[in-house]
């Protein structure tokens, strides 16, 4: 499952846009209260933690520019991502804890927190929107899918990872 | 001096033959965003095809702008009429409206941060930013078209926090302004301080609204503060189920 038939770029083009498409519209089943998984933040989490900080920081800044383009708010999602890209591409020397799946779901759920707590000072507290309840369910099913989910990316981005050939 | 010698070493062929793949990413990058997402939205649109939602709702709008059109038919002809007898000529506007163009809506965030539908209509059916758009059936407003691409549209919610719209009550016409809360239920902020407002009151768009058609149905007054300072405040319940929306009608 992990030697799919595409190269590093398109691999990246690839699953890029389908984090971006799903954030446009989640399947019902992948939603809690409503609410779907942050996309971008399991997209992130694998790519940081194999290709380093500085590759994390830009990916946090592309992702984060074209998911602020697809919002009608003025809402922004780049200074969360590309914090998270930094602090998670710390991890790239300690790669083999990661794939623990505590270790994963536990940094999705922080990275989601984070996420969700920039648009939250930026609204200056949300106003009458339910900050509390949109953070907390999104971060949980964050935390739940990224144990298979970014497990399954850090072993695709190392395979291709030209800084972990084998 | 030094910046310049700077310049001339960036703008060396070597330096750009080497990153040129960066530079067409972010030539890309800059396109998408200024575009606002066109390119991901139009993708979108394209592989979603084949789930947008059935036809049943569809058929409600059909014949909802079949009704509209059969009205305004009728409108016409009693006008053509008038004018042949002689009769003072129609005021303007009281042909009616052109019945709108029916979309899907391919992708709903009503939940969360966001408060927008993706529509599966874009320029090319000849929709533009600014249109009203009204759910299925009566003309019960959801929102309006913010931004278009060929083949997709962004919609507003009125329950987005940016949303304001100019409404009035069914009946005694008192002026207000709907808020979009980022809730399911909207902020109606009356400009009067003595208003005859009770639970169950019918809130349309404002004749007075540069925005929206007048005397579209937004929703009904849920509940009332008659102490909010500087005038009465009320909640209104949407008459659109932004939730159950497959189609829509932009007008």
């Amino acid at each position: 499952m992990v030697d799919l038939p595409l190269g590093r770029p398109a691999m990246v083009l690839v699953s890029g846009s389908l984090a971006l498409l799903l954030s446009l519209a989640c399947p019902w089943w992948l939603q809690l209260d409503g609410l779907p998984p942050n996309w971008l933040v399991l997209w992130l989490l694998p790519w940081a933690v194999v290709e380093g900080s500085l590759a994390g920081a830009l990916a946090g800044l592309v992702l984060g520019s074209l998911h602020d383009s697809l919002q009608t708010s003025g809402l922004t999602a780049v200074p969360a991502l590309v914090l998270l890209g930094l602090w998670w591409g710390r991890f790239d020397s300690a790669r083999r804890p990661l794939e623990r799946s505590t270790t994963l779901g536990l940094l999705a759920i922080l990275g989601s927190l984070g996420v969700n707590l920039g648009y939250a000072l930026q609204l200056q507290g949300g106003g009458p929107l339910p900050v509390l309840h949109i953070t907390l369910a999104q971060s949980l099913l964050t935390g739940l899918l990224a144990p298979p989910v970014c497990s399954l990316f850090v072993l695709i981005w190392r395979r291709r990872s030209t800084r972990h050939a084998r | 001096m030094v910046l310049g010698r700077q310049f001339a070493r960036l703008a060396d062929r070597r330096i750009l033959l080497a990153y040129w793949p960066w530079l067409l990413v972010l030539i890309g990058l800059v396109l998408v965003r200024v575009s606002k997402g066109a390119p991901i939205v139009d993708l979108y649109a394209l592989l979603s095809r084949p789930f947008w939602p059935g036809t049943a709702q569809s058929e409600w709008v059909r014949q909802a702008q079949r009704v509209e059109d059969q009205q305004r038919i009728a409108q016409l002809e009693l006008q053509l009429e008038q004018l042949h007898q002689g009769a003072a000529r129609p005021a303007e506007g009281a042909v009616g409206r052109a019945a709108g163009i029916r979309a899907a809506v391919i992708s709903r965030r009503s939940e969360g941060w966001w408060q927008q539908l993706e529509l599966g209509a874009g320029s090319l059916q000849g929709l533009r930013p600014g249109a009203a758009v009204t759910g299925p059936g009566p003309a019960a407003l959801v929102g309006r078209v913010v931004s278009v691409t060929p083949t997709t549209a962004r919609v507003a919610l009125l329950t987005d926090p940016a949303s304001r719209v100019g409404v009035e009550l069914r009946g005694n016409g008192s002026q207000g302004l709907l808020r979009g809360m980022g809730t399911s239920r909207p902020q109606l902020q009356f400009l009067d301080k003595d208003v005859e407002v009770q639970p169950g009151d019918v809130v349309v768009t404002s004749s007075a609204s540069s925005l929206f058609p007048p005397g579209l149905i937004v929703g009904v007054i849920q509940s009332v503060d008659q102490q909010a300072v500087p005038a009465p405040q009320a909640l209104v319940q949407l008459v659109a189920p932004v939730q159950a929306l497959d189609w829509v009608q932009v007008r």
